[in-house]
């Protein structure tokens, strides 16, 4: 039988409904805009099919993408809704504080296995650059995307919003690349992500994982960015 | 050259489109004919019409100066081929064509001559029509003709000219000679146009129809077509070619050529997985078509290779779909999931070392305390 450990743990609200919702709007959007862009690239062999039972493939997978992505875009002003009234949403790390740099270091050093533990935090310093990383990914995919999607007219209004990317780029084809290639990188980033949030759920048991589903994380010692929070977050 | 038939004419009487049909004995109806072919070619609607019948009647021929610099007079070779109108037609009776390199008659010094007495006489009434890249390297001594360099003749040209038009890839954007490492720097013509308007018809080479087309709307009404934000006509360079092209319910239904010899191929499927740049070029190929509607490479089984674009012959394997890093490495999806398996590989060993580090602090703990850690 297991040992049971009674200790007194504080319980801190972090993540809005907002914050929460646009996650997993994002991880469905982001895994449908990833497999279907996949098929467009290279459409899968259905040589040998009778064109009689074709059924229009490549336009329902481009489709999807389409709804998948315009969806993502809308969620997107949930989240930016949610970043305004609460600030437990606003993760965009504060790198105009010096402590900022001092606390990803010391993360930093403590992922590279050259110290046994972190400060405890809320919101780890590094996953919030990362996620800055991640926002400037999908901001080039949005342009990149829409500039591709909008070229069908280019006299429409959203062309005239969006067709500057494919000039700066030099050139349509390498909006294509790019669009294409920055996907990879996104993946590689869920893949970081997915594992860091296992590993700190796993080693610190703080409701990492769960806190995408609750909003709130359990924390032993104070946190060091408890300040950015407010007092309200506490205990609640 | 239409001058020297004229005999002792004055020059400022020029002759409109109308007045060479009556020299000639044309007739009315054949007259207006040409009107409405030219009307339908210009890209406009019939309500035009009128108007086009007016300028026709009205305006002088326009005098059209041709010049040409880096290339393969593969565009020439597309203008003479236009059906309707026809290239004979245009240049007979529809433009007044007083410098041209592959279509004159005559040569040496009197034609040389007879391009700076143009230059004179019509100064900034005549359309010059560019052909080929400007090479810019050491002085452009690369592309000379006449004892002059190409530049210096373009930039002498255009500063008296009406209206600049850019014919063909070379000119919009340098074409073949600019493609990497672009030896004699050559690029496109519109740094040396100056504040002459300057219409570009991109293209290896364009549509006949679009050369005289864009030509025959300056002549006509004075001004360039409608142009995009690249200084493209609207009414030519509006489309994808994949979005008109004759092919795209193949593509919509997911059939495709895999090959140049399979079943799909023969079948007409869609060439997009052989490397169609068609979903990146902007053209009339899938509309006008060439040589009277007769054909166009996809419909002739090849894939567009996009030749209306900037670098199109920078942009990698043309048979290939996005192959700028395919090669030599290897291709994208496949650098992709290299690179998200090594991911995945270093995510799985920092997990372990993970673990191995945390139960040595704990144990490390453990002894400090002489308690039994029990988390």
């Amino acid at each position: 039988m297991k040992p049971m450990k009674e200790e007194k743990r504080k319980v801190y609200y972090i993540f809005s409904p907002f914050l929460r919702i646009f996650h997993w709007i994002m991880v469905v959007a982001i895994v449908t805009l990833f497999i279907t862009g996949l098929f467009i690239t290279k459409p899968p062999v259905v040589l040998g099919i009778e064109p009689t039972y074709t059924s229009f493939f490549t336009n329902w997978v481009r489709n999807i993408h389409f709804l998948a992505a315009f969806t993502f875009c809308a969620a997107f002003i949930l989240r930016i809704y949610g970043f305004i009234i609460n600030k437990g949403d606003r993760l965009f790390p504060r790198v105009w504080e010096g402590h900022f740099y001092r606390e990803t270091l010391d993360v930093a050093l403590h992922y590279m296995l050259l110290k046994p533990t972190h400060a405890p935090f809320l919101r780890n310093p590094l996953a919030r650059a990362s996620y800055a990383g991640l926002y400037v990914l999908v901001l080039i995919e949005i342009l990149t995307g829409f500039a591709m999607f909008f070229a069908k007219n280019p006299n429409s209004i959203g062309s005239s919003l969006f067709l500057w990317v494919n000039v700066v780029l030099c050139d349509e084809m390498v909006t294509h690349w790019v669009h294409h290639i920055v996907a990879w990188l996104i993946m590689v980033f869920a893949i970081g992500h997915v594992y860091m949030v296992a590993r700190a759920d796993i080693m610190e048991a703080e409701g990492e994982a769960s806190s995408m589903f609750s909003g709130v994380k359990f924390l032993e010692h104070t946190p060091l960015d408890a300040c950015e929070l407010g007092k309200e977050s506490e205990g609640k | 050259m239409r001058k020297e038939k004229r005999g002792g004419k004055d020059v400022e009487k020029r002759e409109s489109m109308w007045d060479v049909y009556l020299r000639r004995g044309m007739s009315r109806r054949s007259f207006v004919k040409g009107c409405v072919a030219l009307t339908s070619l210009m890209g406009l609607s019939t309500d035009m019409l009128p108007k086009v019948v007016e300028a026709a009647e009205s305006k002088p021929l326009p005098v059209v100066i041709w010049i040409h610099g880096h290339e393969c007079t593969g565009c020439d070779e597309s203008f003479i081929r236009s059906g309707a109108p026809l290239a004979s037609d245009l240049i007979l009776t529809q433009i007044a064509l007083e410098y041209d390199h592959l279509l004159a008659a005559a040569c040496g010094e009197p034609f040389e001559a007879h391009l700076e007495k143009t230059i004179e006489t019509y100064k900034g009434k005549y359309i010059l029509a560019v052909e080929g890249a400007a090479c810019t390297k050491d002085s452009g001594v690369y592309c000379m003709s006449g004892g002059h360099t190409f530049t210096e003749t373009l930039r002498r040209a255009a500063a008296n000219a009406a209206a600049v038009i850019a014919y063909g890839t070379c000119a919009v954007s340098g074409g073949i000679q600019a493609a990497n490492p672009n030896p004699t720097g050559s690029s496109g013509i519109a740094q040396f146009v100056g504040k002459t308007p300057l219409v570009n018809v991109p293209g290896c080479p364009p549509i006949p129809e679009v050369m005289t087309g864009v030509v025959m709307h300056v002549a006509l009404f004075g001004t360039i077509p409608p142009v995009d934000g690249s200084g493209q006509p609207k009414q030519f360079y509006g489309n994808r070619i994949h979005d008109t092209c004759y092919r795209r319910p193949f593509f919509d239904a997911g059939m495709f050529a895999e090959s140049y010899d399979d079943a799909g191929s023969k079948a007409g499927w869609c060439l997009y997985k052989l490397g169609c740049r068609g979903p990146e070029t902007y053209n009339s190929c899938g509309n006008l078509r060439w040589y009277q509607g007769m054909s166009y490479p996809i419909q002739s089984g090849a894939p567009c290779i996009g030749c209306s674009n900037a670098h199109f012959w920078d942009d990698g394997a043309m048979s290939e779909r996005l192959p700028k890093f395919a090669y030599p490495i290897g291709d994208v999806d496949k650098i992709g999931a290299a690179i998200a398996g090594v991911t995945a590989v270093g995510v799985a060993a920092h997990a372990a070392a993970s673990v191995v580090q945390r139960n040595k602090h704990r144990a490390e703990k453990a002894k400090e305390n002489g308690e039994q850690v029990t988390k």
